[in-house]
């Protein structure tokens, strides 16, 4: 780093600098108080901030209607996914209508790097990022999802519904 | 011998074969469901079909003789927008749901569709309804949606198992697979008609569900069920082996399997392996590396003159570990007491008239061959015979103790001597009859060695490295080198293991997809 | 004008019993034939210009010849399997003179040397099976089936099978499978019945009509035969004609003859007097001809080849201004998606998507592009199979939407027929 220097001797003063610094301050505070809406901060934790609706944050595994996950585990978000935080590991339903499903869906939040492309990849709108960032945890707390967590969080309010229904794609015959 | 042309390209061809059989000679795309190299010919999917010089109409290749002279094409528009149509016809009443099934990966309905398909579907009626996970046996499940009704899997069960299970009911669009009145599809060979599936109709339990296609590798080696020695493709990934598939052989097993070698995988996965080395001291089992054990048995076993020491040995390791194995049991043990040990003395020369033989030992005359050259060798009536004449043994065991149903009874004679070392891959709850001074030394698995199998039919196969799922774990040359004493250099070997297994090998090559 | 040739004595009851048939001049022919060599009757047929009056219009004396010469058992197969939509004659045939058909085909058997022959007949026709057995019984107590046949040493063995219904039993290889006792499906060309048909034995399928045809072949000589029909084209021909005629029925005509004159001459005309609007000349797979192409028209061969059309069975149905074509059309590919064997993929999937395309417009739902999209498909479906059900359904299909294309497009837009009210069909 190399620093410029103005040359004469007023420069070697710090005291004028100081006083243009807090005056600037000043100013900058006297506007805010009465302009607080044109503030560029925010007051966090108190205020949050609003992301766009596109924003790729925590992920959600949607819901069919009976409230049971819409995932099929085809591993196509597994074996798209770049950072490999995805296991799923797969079983055979009771329900011949589902046939497969995951029995474990597990997600490593901390090799994840929110690309979202196991959204893109999902062929059955199963897997969304969802608004939420925050996700703070104490040294040594357990950063890998399960199900449980993805799908039924309590901020998730019972679980988001899938767009896509099997039940009607099959009445319509697809 | 006639001449024909191909796509512009000329080649001479054997009599009396069909277009499509030249198409494959060449190496050219044609695109096809129901012909199968080894099945008669149907010619049901209309796919396959060419354009003959002098021949308004097309013409499938699979039921066309070819004749001299012929001139042959498939990449002209007329054919071309045929095998698009066509395509598109089996795809108008197929479910896609491509997610849920387990061909995705290795379907002939994708994979022919990128190469040929029309890219634009115009279906927009409803699709046709059928059963869905039709339960059909012990080891397949039926998804009729899926099906295509190419009838290769009921040309299978006709032509090649004979056991004529599977029809196709009903007309039209309404056909479906099935058997009789659902009876169970329960023959030796049913998984068969899983593999020649071109999509995932046919789908196998034991498979079903448990990895993506694209998350395994494959890798040729030597089924080692029985003594025919079918040549198979190995799957796995770094989670172990999941299942096998046959690969072609015409002087062995052609394109088929039975199911009982199928199931062969489950005895080399981690699960049913002896990971650690044991002996039994004061009654309780000491585990150590296999290196150890093998070490601490040798040194029992120096403690007893040669003619206290006998030698048991089953026909399933390679030749070159049984030609080591049995030339330092002669020559540095110095016993002439070396036993066969068979699975079914009895059932020994059973066949099916198919590929399924009673000798369960990949290597039976290979073990042999290797007896005969040292004139030594006898049966296990023998062994029982004189067995108060001897005070050790040394087993080398089966790798696949499922073969050896009889395991506990002979261990229970076993245990009558003073000491037992015992070469084995598997662990097995019967090995808790064995007294002190047994010696378990874990074995390699053929998929974890390289080497040659002998089959019935005095032929040589060789097996490679496939992967290593304990690299710990000795071949039975480095055991007997130990036991008598000599030292085994495994930094040798490390290198070999770690050759089949690099950093990050199944992360950096994923399967294609 | 009608010719009275096969259908002679078709009004006389007796000449379904043996005596009447007998009297009647009946197994007369059959001591003709023992007197001739099996190729001088091979020769006469060839010569006669008979060709097949079961769809396909085959030269029967060259079918005949096409049968390897060694020592293999032959088989005759008889197809009464009646199956194409608007064909009527040969119940007729069978109700009428089964004895005429018997000694058409010991005849047969004779020229190619045939020790046993079957016929099939369709399920659905339980009085012409009656009427079949009691004549073969008739005929084996006579003497003229059996061993030793009129002392000419001859052994000929005839039975009756019945099928189950189903149309594509009809296809002379389908019918091998059915007869068989396996499921009623075509088998692959090459090889073809002659040379590997039934039981993998060489093999002729005719159509009743055919068969019979050759006892007066025989009768008369292949010259009097010629006299009837064109030069291509020789003989008479049994056509059923049905739909909005007066007299709907069962006619034999020489070939060649004017298809208006068959309407309106032989079946008095349209019914009421309406207008004709279209007809479907050689059963429902046959493409459908326009009013205009009818005047034109005349029945054999080679000119409805010409018209883009074809004789087939001879089934004449005729249609006038009231018949909604969409309608006609949905009725004709319910019936080949509902008979399509299911073997080949794009007849299996083919003939049901072209019935439910048409069926959605029938439903007031159709696009435009539908009536295109029919076009292509129809066009990938022919040719494209082992045997001829695909290109049965293609081929209508592509004749209806070229010829009455208004009428499709004019039920897509308005959703409803330009002509009536329409039918709710299953």
């Amino acid at each position: 780093m190399s620093i410029v220097k103005k040359p004469g001797a007023i420069s070697n003063w710090y005291l004028p600098g100081i006083i243009s610094g807090m005056i600037f301050t000043l100013r900058k505070m006297i506007y805010n108080i009465f302009h607080k809406d044109k503030m560029p901060t925010l007051n966090y934790p108190e205020e949050k901030y609003e992301y766009s609706p596109r924003f790729k944050g925590q992920h959600v595994l949607t819901v069919k209607k009976d409230g049971s996950i819409r995932c099929t585990a085809c591993m196509l978000c597994a074996t798209n996914c770049p950072a490999q935080c995805i296991k799923i590991v797969a079983a055979e339903s009771e329900d011949p209508s589902v046939e497969k499903y995951p029995i474990n869906y597990e997600i490593d939040v901390l090799r994840c790097v929110y690309c979202g492309y196991c959204e893109e990849a999902c062929p059955v709108d199963a897997i969304r990022m969802g608004p939420e960032w925050q996700k703070p945890g104490a040294n040594g707390s357990n950063f890998t999802y399960d199900i449980q967590e993805l799908a039924y969080r309590p901020q998730l309010k019972g679980g988001i519904e899938s767009r896509l229904d099997e039940q009607e794609r099959h009445d319509f015959g697809i | 011998m006639p001449k024909i042309t191909l796509n512009g390209k000329s080649i001479e061809v054997a009599d009396g074969i069909t277009i499509i059989e030249a198409y494959k000679q060449l190496d050219e795309p044609i695109a096809h469901y129901c012909w199968h190299p080894g099945l008669t010919i149907a010619g049901v999917c209309r796919l396959c079909v060419v354009e003959i010089e002098g021949n308004p109409r097309l013409q499938i290749a699979c039921n066309t003789v070819v004749q001299d002279g012929m001139v042959v094409n498939n990449n002209s528009e007329k054919v071309k927008t045929a095998v698009k149509w066509g395509l598109d016809f089996h795809l108008i009443n197929h479910p896609l749901d491509c997610p849920i099934c387990d061909q995705a990966g290795e379907c002939e309905l994708q994979n022919q569709y990128m190469e040929f398909g029309k890219y634009d579907p115009e279906m927009a009626e409803h699709k046709v309804k059928k059963r869905k996970v039709v339960d059909l046996g012990e080891r397949i499940v039926l998804d009729t949606e899926r099906c295509i009704l190419c009838s290769r899997c009921v040309r299978f069960t006709n032509e090649v198992s004979k056991t004529n299970e599977l029809g196709i009911f009903n007309r039209g669009d309404r056909s479906e697979v099935g058997t009789f009145e659902d009876k169970p599809l329960n023959n030796k060979y049913s998984v068969n008609t899983v593999d020649i599936c071109p999509v995932g109709a046919l789908t196998s339990k034991d498979f079903r569900f448990r990895q993506r296609v694209w998350y395994l590798k494959d890798k040729p080696s030597i089924c080692t069920g029985c003594s025919t020695g079918c040549s198979v493709n190995v799957y796995y990934n770094e989670e172990g082996i999941f299942r096998l598939k046959p690969r072609f052989n015409k002087d062995v097993n052609g394109y088929w399997m039975c199911d009982e070698g199928r199931d062969i995988y489950k005895h080399i996965n981690k699960e049913n392996r002896m990971v650690r080395g044991r002996y039994k001291k004061d009654g309780a089992w000491c585990s150590t590396l296999p290196l150890e054990t093998a070490k601490k048995a040798g040194e029992k076993l120096r403690t007893y003159s040669a003619d206290q020491i006998a030698v048991l040995v089953t026909g399933q390791y390679t030749n070159e570990e049984l030609d080591v194995f049995v030339n330092y049991a002669v020559n540095k043990l110095g016993t002439k007491n070396i036993f066969h040990w068979k699975n079914n003395p009895d059932g020994w020369n059973e066949f099916d008239g198919l590929l399924l033989r009673g000798d369960k030992n990949p290597n039976s005359k290979g073990l042999q061959k290797v007896l005969q050259k040292h004139t030594v060798g006898g049966e296990w009536k023998d062994l029982v015979n004189q067995i108060d004449k001897f005070k050790a043994v040394v087993v080398a065991g089966p790798e696949n103790l499922q073969a050896y149903p009889d395991l506990k009874e002979k261990i229970g004679t076993l245990a009558r001597l003073e000491c037992v070392v015992w070469a084995t891959a598997d662990d097995n709850i019967a090995f808790e009859g064995l007294m002190d001074f047994t010696y378990l030394i874990p074995q390699k698995t053929s998929v974890e060695k390289s080497g040659h199998f002998t089959n019935y039919n005095g032929l040589e196969q060789k097996v490679d490295v496939v992967t290593t799922l304990l690299s710990d774990s000795l071949n039975l040359e480095e055991t007997v080198e130990l036991l008598v004493g000599e030292s085994v250099d495994m930094s040798q070997r490390e290198k070999e293991d770690m050759h089949v297994m690099k950093k990050n090998y199944f992360t950096t090559e994923r399967g294609r997809l | 004008m009608e010719i009275k040739l096969l259908t002679e004595h078709y009004d006389k009851k007796e000449f379904r019993f043996i005596e009447g048939y007998k009297k009647l001049g009946g197994y007369e022919t059959l001591k003709k034939a023992f007197s001739l060599k099996p190729e001088e009757i091979i020769n006469e047929v060839k010569a006669s210009g008979l060709r097949g009056r079961g769809g396909a219009g085959f030269p029967t004396g060259v079918k005949w010849s096409f049968l390897p010469q060694n020592g293999e058992k032959r088989y005759l197969l008889c197809n009464a399997d009646e199956g194409e939509p608007g064909t009527f004659k040969d119940r007729l045939m069978m109700e009428r003179a089964p004895h005429q058909l018997i000694e058409g085909m010991i005849i047969s058997a004779y020229a190619i040397n045939s020790p046993k022959s079957y016929i099939y007949v369709r399920g659905e026709y339980n009085y012409p099976i009656k009427v079949l057995e009691k004549a073969l019984q008739e005929a084996y107590d006579a003497g003229y089936l059996g061993k030793n046949i009129l002392g000419s040493g001859f052994d000929h063995d005839m039975d009756i099978y019945r099928g189950a219904g189903a149309y594509i039993c009809g296809e002379e290889t389908g019918m091998i499978s059915s007869l068989e006792g396996k499921k009623g499906q075509p088998k692959l060309k090459p090889p073809f019945p002659a040379i590997k048909g039934y039981l993998g034995q060489p093999t002729i399928v005719n159509n009743v009509e055919t068969l019979a045809a050759v006892k007066y072949i025989i009768r008369d000589g292949a010259e009097a035969y010629r006299k009837y029909g064109t030069e291509k084209s020789a003989g008479t021909k049994l056509f059923s004609v049905s739909g909005n005629v007066n007299k709907p029925g069962t006619y034999e005509v020489p070939l060649g003859y004017p298809l208006m004159d068959l309407i309106n001459n032989e079946c008095g005309g349209m019914k009421n007097g309406a207008k004709l609007k279209a007809v479907i000349p050689g059963g429902s797979s046959a493409p459908i001809l326009t009013a205009e192409e009818v005047q034109k028209t005349t029945m054999d061969y080679e000119c409805l080849a010409q018209m883009g059309s074809m004789l087939g069975s001879g089934a004449v149905i005729v249609m006038d201004d009231s018949n909604c074509m969409v309608d006609m059309l949905k009725v004709t590919l319910h019936f080949y998606h509902h008979e399509s064997c299911g073997q080949c993929t794009p007849c299996r999937e083919g003939t049901g998507w072209i019935h439910k395309i048409v069926s959605s417009i029938v439903n007031g739902e159709g696009r435009l592009q539908d009536i295109d999209l029919l076009e292509k498909i129809a066009q990938q479906m022919m040719g494209r199979t082992i045997c001829a059900l695909s290109d049965a359904a293609a081929m209508p299909t592509l004749g209806f939407i070229t010829k009455f294309k208004d009428e499709f497009e004019f039920f897509v837009r308005e959703g409803r027929s330009k002509v009536k009210e329409v039918r709710a069909h299953a």
